[in-house]
C-alpha cells in the first residue's frame, strides 16, 4: 500500500462543491441582469 | 461611452473571467485530499467574503469623507458599493454553509466568525433599508454615512475572531502575516478567481452608480417608478 493515499480515501463530496458553484453563479448572473434591467428602464 | 456602458462592458469581461476561473478550478487545480471536491469552494467563498469585507470598508471610508465634504459623488458610491456588498455577502453566507457541512458536518454554528459575518450581512440589509425608508436625500446620507462607519468598524473585528475565539472557522491561510499555505497551483486559480471578483465589484459599482446619477437627475425619483 505504501504512504500514497488510495482514491477512496479522498472525499466524495463533490455534489456540495457543483452546488456551491451553482449558488454562485445564480447569484451574479441575477444581480447582473437586475442592474442591466435597473439601467435600461427608461 | 456612457458610465452605464463602461460598467457593462467591464461585468462582462468580469463573468467571461469568471467562467474560466470556473474551468481552471475544476477541471485543472488539483483535489486537496483530506477535503475532497468541496475544498473547491474555497475559490469562490474567499474572494467573495475579501470583498464583502472591502466593500464595507469603503462605504465606510466614503460615509467618512461625505461626512466632512458633503459631497453627493461620495453617497452615491458607499449606495453602489453596499449593494454589491450585499450579494457578495450572500454568496458568502450560501457558499459557506454548503463547505461546512460536509466538513464540519453541520451547516452552520453560531462561533465568532459566523455569527459576525451574519451580522455584517444585517448591517448591509439595514444600510439598504435605511436608504429606502428616508425620503430627505440630506438626512438620508447623513444616516447612511453613519451606519457604513459603525459596519467599517466591525469588519476588523471579523478578520480578527478566529484568532480572538476559539472557533470552528479556519485561521487564514492566505491573508496572514507568514507566506500563503497552499501549493502554486491552487494559489494561481484563487489570485485568478480574486481578479475576477475585482473586476465584478468594479463593473456592478460603476453601474450602479450610474443608475444612482440617473435617479438624482429625475429628483430622487426612481427611474421607472415616478
Amino acid at each position: 500500500m505504501g504512504l500514497a493515499p488510495a482514491m477512496s480515501d479522498v472525499p466524495q463530496n463533490a455534489g456540495y462543491m457543483v452546488a456551491a458553484y451553482v449558488v454562485t453563479a445564480v447569484i451574479l448572473v441575477v444581480y447582473a441582469v437586475s442592474l442591466y434591467r435597473r439601467t435600461n428602464t427608461p | 461611452m456612457s458610465l452605464t456602458q463602461k460598467g457593462r462592458w467591464i461585468t462582462v469581461v468580469a463573468l467571461v473571467c469568471l467562467a474560466a476561473v470556473y474551468v481552471r478550478a475544476l477541471a485543472f487545480t488539483p483535489v486537496e485530499r483530506l477535503q475532497g471536491p468541496a475544498q473547491k469552494i474555497f475559490y469562490l467563498h474567499v474572494p467573495a467574503a475579501i470583498w464583502t469585507e472591502t466593500a464595507m470598508i469603503l462605504v465606510g471610508l466614503a460615509g467618512i469623507f461625505y461626512l466632512f465634504l458633503k459631497d453627493p459623488r461620495l453617497d452615491r458610491f458607499a449606495e453602489a458599493s453596499a449593494e454589491v456588498g450585499t450579494v457578495f455577502a450572500t454568496i458568502v453566507l450560501t457558499t459557506g454553509p454548503i463547505w461546512g457541512k460536509p466538513i464540519w458536518g453541520t451547516w452552520w454554528t453560531w462561533d465568532a466568525r459566523l455569527t459576525s459575518t451574519l451580522l455584517l450581512f444585517f448591517l448591509y440589509v439595514g444600510y439598504l433599508l435605511v436608504r429606502g425608508a428616508v425620503r430627505d436625500p440630506v438626512l438620508r446620507a447623513r444616516y447612511a454615512a453613519v451606519l457604513g462607519i459603525c459596519g467599517m468598524c466591525l469588519v476588523p473585528f471579523i478578520h480578527m475572531s478566529v484568532f480572538l475565539f476559539r472557533t470552528l472557522h479556519p485561521q487564514p491561510i492566505i491573508l496572514k502575516p507568514s507566506a500563503p499555505s497552499l501549493p502554486s497551483s491552487m494559489l494561481v486559480t484563487w489570485l485568478f478567481s480574486l481578479a475576477a471578483f475585482t473586476l465584478l465589484y468594479v463593473g456592478f459599482v460603476t453601474q450602479r452608480y450610474a443608475l444612482s446619477l440617473v435617479r438624482d437627475a429625475h429628483g430622487g425619483a426612481r427611474p421607472g417608478h415616478v
